[in-house]
């Protein structure tokens, strides 16, 4: 069989089937029975593929995506989350567009105690919106920062994310964690200047408002209190990472235990907290690992069809600048991310891409993080982009799409400006994850 | 016939207590392992085993309550702008898929647990573990994942929620 009919063949299934709305893990699954047939030829490719998808589960590189999520899980069930965003809250002062800041501000801060983006731009969405709208922010200026921030923890360590690409991508899972510190805080600056531009060019969508006035000590006293214990949960993540004292997989628990610490100290660990968090774990990593227990065979597949070789033989012979070939895989991903969850797509485009950047002497760990930000940023590409209509379900009645989509725009924008400065400056990524040999 | 669901819904929030579990042990097991090198002790040879093969299990064990809690990922958007008789007909083929091709894999799983108790095979890891352990959980949970898809076929009920509702995920 030609390499692109087998290509055809096994990416046309998963997406064929993904249309007609069979679920993700089982689309993936359908195609690698069919796929075992066609190409082994024999019922002992069942076999091994069973076999394989065993192999591809129990592995410790996966270790960090249950407990990176039950960090996450604590975190927000328990209250956590809420007293970090309640002393921001306090430490903003009256400052023209405060609220959208702080959403920058605080969806930042989750992204270093959460890995889940979803999560994320769901706790601002609801804890934001409403004051926002309470207060005549304009929605240009309610939904803008929330789309845009909610993707952050994409890409600032902890990222469940990143520890899935790592692993099916077959790199270093700390190194990519930890590329995406420096471009994340960059990208949450590049954040709040445009919004100082938005209020800037139209003063009117984000009000000034009178707010409480705190003295230096009831400031202090919250930092104190609420804010920097938050720093024994990074330092024991993050800290652990880069002081060699754990791997990435090791600091995935140490961060469970750093929140479960300060859910105890706080008094906010209850059967209940517990009982969500847990539940709400099995639920994501279940789901997540039900998918990519398929992954080994469906990337085994292309690959023992001739697809993968042919596919790259076919990419390489445009002899195209390495620069216009990261950006044509860049815009395949913003592309399939229009209509696609983000572990399918990278299920869907690791087998082929990263042989590929391999060929062209692309740096896998800047690669895999210019990945996240495709991944990132095509959750707010219209027309199908997964957190627009999250938006548009908690936004009050009668926004449009249009109106969402063109909130996310300037944000977008922050995104391409980031991705510019990574291909500009490669060190602004590699240096932190170098720093770890 | 009720006290059969009963049973049967009291097994697979059971296995969804398990999983939860699975994790709860792989989390403790870490915390020690790390503790006991950074004392400078020599740490237990089994902890990277058994967190590998709990990932297996917690996965396969929270499987059917996944699919009973509707959180399975799906693309809605072209068959959720389709008539809805035609949505509905792919929503059974969607089922029926699901539980053809998960039978399938609990089939080869089952045949892969009997081949190795038949010539007793070890899986070399940190210690070495019975093979037929890493092949059990499969045939339980996509069985269990077939049933709850069943549910889905022959009953009122659908699996896909509103798109627009936040969702649980990473």
């Amino acid at each position: 069989m030609e390499w692109y009919t087998a290509g055809a063949l096994m990416l046309g299934m998963v997406i064929g089937l993904m249309a007609l709305g069979v679920p993700v893990a089982l689309a993936f699954l359908t195609a690698n029975i069919v796929g075992s047939l066609v190409f082994v030829g024999h019922l002992a490719g069942l076999l091994q593929m069973v076999d394989n998808s065993t192999s591809m589960l129990t592995r410790f590189a996966l270790a960090p995506v249950p407990l990176f999520i039950l960090m996450g899980a604590l975190f927000f069930h328990s209250g956590l989350a809420l007293r970090v965003f309640d002393t921001l809250d306090k430490l903003m002062g009256k400052l023209r567009g405060r609220l959208c800041y702080l959403t920058v501000l605080g969806g930042a801060m989750f992204s270093t105690l959460t890995g889940s983006s979803m999560a994320n731009t769901a706790m601002l969405g609801s804890l934001m919106l409403p004051e926002m709208d309470r207060r005549g922010y304009n929605k240009r200026m309610s939904m803008g920062p929330i789309l845009g921030t909610g993707g952050l923890a994409m890409i600032i360590p902890p990222s469940n994310l990143a520890v899935l690409l790592a692993s099916i991508a077959n790199i270093d899972v700390g190194q990519l964690l930890i590329a995406g510190l420096l471009p994340g805080i960059v990208l949450a600056c590049l954040f709040s200047v445009m919004i100082f531009l938005q209020i800037k060019l139209n003063p009117a969508g984000a009000p000034a408002y009178e707010v409480p006035r705190l003295g230096w000590l009831e400031k202090g006293r919250a930092v104190v209190v609420n804010l920097l214990p938050m720093g024994l949960v990074v330092f024991m993540v993050i800290g652990f990472i880069l002081l060699g004292i754990s791997t990435p997989t090791e600091a995935a628990a140490f961060g469970v235990l750093g929140v479960l610490i300060l859910t105890v100290a706080f008094r906010l660990l209850t059967w209940q907290v517990i009982r969500t968090s847990f539940e709400s774990t099995i639920r994501v990593s279940g789901m997540v690992f039900f998918i990519i227990m398929n992954s080994a065979v469906f990337s085994e597949l292309l690959s023992y069809s001739g697809a993968s070789s042919g596919m790259l033989s076919w990419a390489t012979g445009f002899s195209l600048p390495t620069v216009a070939m990261v950006l044509i895989m860049f815009i395949t991903l913003l592309a399939l991310g229009m209509f696609m969850d983000p572990v399918s797509m990278m299920l869907i485009s690791v087998p082929i891409f990263f042989p590929l950047i391999h060929v062209l002497g692309v740096d896998p760990i800047w690669f895999g993080l210019l990945v996240l930000l495709a991944l990132e940023m095509s959750g707010t590409t219209p027309p199908f982009g997964l957190l627009l209509f999250i938006m548009i379900g908690v936004a009050p009645k009668g926004t449009t799409l249009l109106e969402v989509a063109s909130a996310a725009f300037p944000f977008l924008v922050c995104d391409t400006i980031l991705i510019a400065l990574m291909i500009l400056f490669p060190q602004f990524v590699l240096w932190l994850p170098n720093l770890m040999h | 016939m009720k006290s059969i669901a009963a049973g049967y819904n009291w097994l697979v929030n059971a296995l969804a207590v398990l999983s939860a579990v699975t994790i709860a042990v792989a989390f403790v097991l870490i915390i020690v392992d790390v503790t006991v090198r950074t004392l400078g002790f020599s740490p237990p040879s089994y902890t990277i085993a058994v967190v590998e093969y709990a990932l297996l299990y917690m996965t396969m064990f929270a499987a059917p309550y996944l699919v009973r809690q509707k959180g399975h990922v799906f693309v809605d958007a072209l068959t959720s702008r389709l008539p809805r008789s035609v949505e509905r007909i792919c929503a059974k083929f969607a089922y029926l898929l699901s539980i053809v091709v998960s039978l399938i894999f609990a089939w080869f799983a089952v045949e892969l647990f009997v081949q190795s108790i038949q010539m007793n095979l070890y899986d070399e890891r940190g210690i070495d573990m019975p093979m037929w352990s890493l092949y059990l959980p499969i045939p339980i949970g996509f069985v269990f994942v077939a049933l709850e898809f069943t549910r889905y076929l022959i009953g009122k009920d659908t699996m896909y929620t509103d798109r627009t509702k936040p969702r649980d995920s990473v």
